[in-house]
């Protein structure tokens, strides 16, 4: 509470393996009862996934921010140093999401023209997609974006 | 381009107006928008969701031959679309990590001490989103008609019904007659779902953020010492929707990982509803009232002006809504009398830091009732209904204790140490 400090984040990242873990040993827990793992996941298994990913977007976003913004703000402005690193990994990024995009609507084609549904693939392939597009927007403010750090009065006439 | 709009609409205005607002940085402010995220994917998922979805239980030949409910065969069809499976999963997801967020985002607001003066109005604005959420969350579980949806909700039918004096006339606005059963229940419940509920959540949505934005955000104490008096932030434009965007793209990105690995709710397992009713728990949000239920005794029954008074709406209303109602006046409760600008750190407020972890410890602890008869099936001795209360009442009790000494001990001699180096 006192500043972006990256302890709190990286305890929620701690404790997100933790719930997803927890998660894990009640599906083995059910399937040692049952004598076969279920096709559905049980209601504590949702609730402990649930809450470690909310805490592992936190954890991430968190240390994403600390990166970004560092623990304190200081007014002015403040101008990315260029550099040549970030350019490289920019362009393999792109590559990256252009090919990803590719294979996931071929993906979708096979998938209509066979019935076939592999959603673990789908997921897998669409979520990176989207976590790519993420790194990209990360080194873009990172290495190119130009900061400002402002302060306002506390009345303002804004939304009224 | 930009010149014609601007001579148009003063996009200029609107951009030193709207788009400078500055935006304290801290990390905790993400959990509100963790929360926020969920639903704006929960309304793009929905909307596909509706274009393919069937409101009715009307009866429905499959191509194996089975004769299912329309609702049913509609979310098999849903499921056999490419990427469908995955979409009504992220739904599903979503729904679950809003809640989830909203809890978490709400307890950081508890611990700061963000409800304070003049925020208490946006607090409480944020207690109605919360308990919507739940509710709107609620509407969607029976809609598709699988064997468990059927009797999960007609645990929360129950509950609704027990309600005395008003409870038949609430679940024939909520269900639209017995359920399971009425015709009419599944094209309410998804009216609600998809139309009233959404709305209602959208209008709050954007009372809160209006709220927040004329009240300004809380900041980081360390604030207090860079611009004393002012709100230290980024831009709303670029910087801050540049963070939001990593996080959304950060959201979808997990999310779809999990809803494509993990299926939540795959109706195929359940079947269509049969007249054997399963072994189910409902949702892990009401997971907690269910073990309350689960050890109230039965014979807690009594008549009041004609009303029975039952163990359902004991544990099913009536502690909730104490819960609800110590939440609604808490603001009015501890205050301050001067504007609170920064956030008050945990450390400094040990009676109350205390409390709201006694309160997640309540939750954890009838969360644990609910798996009562589980633990009798496994001879457990957590299968007692007499263990179970006193983790229900000493747990939370126990946890105040143990929290309020030891923030006494670590950060009290701290605040000590501090004063007298003042003095």
């Amino acid at each position: 509470m006192y500043r972006n400090d990256p302890i709190l984040p990286t305890f929620a990242l701690i404790l997100a393996a933790g719930l997803f873990y927890a998660a894990y040993l009640d599906g083995q827990h059910i399937a040692r009862l049952l004598g076969h793992t279920p096709l559905e996941l049980s209601v504590g298994q949702i609730g402990l996934m649930a809450f470690g990913a909310v805490l592992l977007l936190y954890g991430l976003i968190g240390l994403v921010s600390y990166w970004l913004e560092g623990p304190e703000l200081r007014p002015g402005r403040h101008f990315p140093t260029p550099s040549t690193a970030p350019v490289a990994a920019g362009v393999v990024l792109v590559l990256l999401l252009t090919a990803l995009s590719g294979f996931f609507v071929r993906l979708l084609v096979y998938s209509a023209q066979t019935g076939h549904n592999p959603t673990w693939l789908q997921g897998l392939i669409f979520g990176s997609i989207s976590l790519v597009v993420a790194a990209l927007f990360g080194i873009y403010k990172r290495f190119f974006g130009r900061d400002e750090v402002i302060t306002e009065e506390e009345k303002s006439e804004f939304p009224w | 381009m930009y010149k014609w709009l601007d001579e148009r609409l003063d996009l200029t205005g609107l951009y030193h107006k709207v788009l400078r607002k500055a935006f304290p940085v801290h990390h905790s402010f993400f959990l509100g928008e963790i929360t926020l995220f969920a639903f704006v994917v929960l309304v793009l998922t929905g909307v596909f969701l509706t274009l393919n979805y069937e409101p009715s239980i009307r009866e429905v030949r499959l191509p194996d031959g089975r004769t299912v409910p329309a609702a049913y065969a509609s979310v098999l069809y849903i499921d056999s679309l490419p990427f469908g499976a995955v979409i009504r999963s992220l739904h599903h997801w979503s729904a679950h990590v809003m809640i989830a967020a909203a809890f978490l985002h709400m307890l950081r607001i508890l611990l700061s001490g963000a409800y304070k003066k003049p925020r208490e109005l946006n607090y409480l604005v944020g207690l109605g989103l919360l308990g919507l959420a739940v509710v709107t969350a609620f509407t969607g579980y029976a809609l598709p008609y699988d064997n468990y949806a059927v009797t999960a909700t007609r645990i929360g039918y129950g509950i609704a019904h027990s309600i005395p004096w008003i409870g038949g006339t609430l679940a024939e606005i909520m269900f639209g007659g017995e359920f399971p059963g009425s015709e009419k229940a599944i094209p309410r419940l998804f009216s609600l779902h998809v139309l009233w509920l959404p709305l209602l959540l959208m209008a709050l949505i954007g009372a809160h953020l209006a709220i927040m934005v004329k009240q300004k955000h809380t900041q980081p104490r360390y604030a207090e010492r860079v611009a004393p008096g002012k709100i230290l932030g980024v831009p709303m434009y670029p910087q801050q929707m540049v963070m939001m965007i990593i996080l959304f793209a950060l959201y979808v990105g997990i999310m779809t990982l999990i809803a494509g690995a993990f299926l939540a709710h795959p109706i195929e397992a359940f079947g269509p509803p049969t007249p054997n009713t399963p072994a189910v728990k409902p949702d892990w949000y009401f997971l907690w009232l269910y073990g309350l239920l689960q050890i109230i005794p039965s014979s807690w029954e009594f008549h009041l002006f004609g009303a029975v008074i039952g163990p359902e709406f004991i544990g099913g209303v009536v502690v909730p809504g104490i819960l609800a109602l110590i939440g609604l006046l808490l603001p009015f409760v501890d205050t301050r009398k001067d504007k609170m600008r920064y956030m008050e750190l945990p450390s400094e407020h040990p009676v109350r830091t205390s409390a709201i972890l006694a309160l997640l410890a309540f939750f954890l602890m009838s969360t644990l009732a609910g798996y009562k008869i589980d633990f009798q099936q496994q001879g457990s001795l957590l299968g007692n209904n007499a263990v179970l209360w006193t983790l229900v009442l000493g747990g939370p009790l126990l946890t105040f204790l143990l929290s309020y000494t030891l923030i006494r001990i670590f950060y009290g001699k701290k605040e000590e140490v501090s004063e007298a180096g003042k003095s």
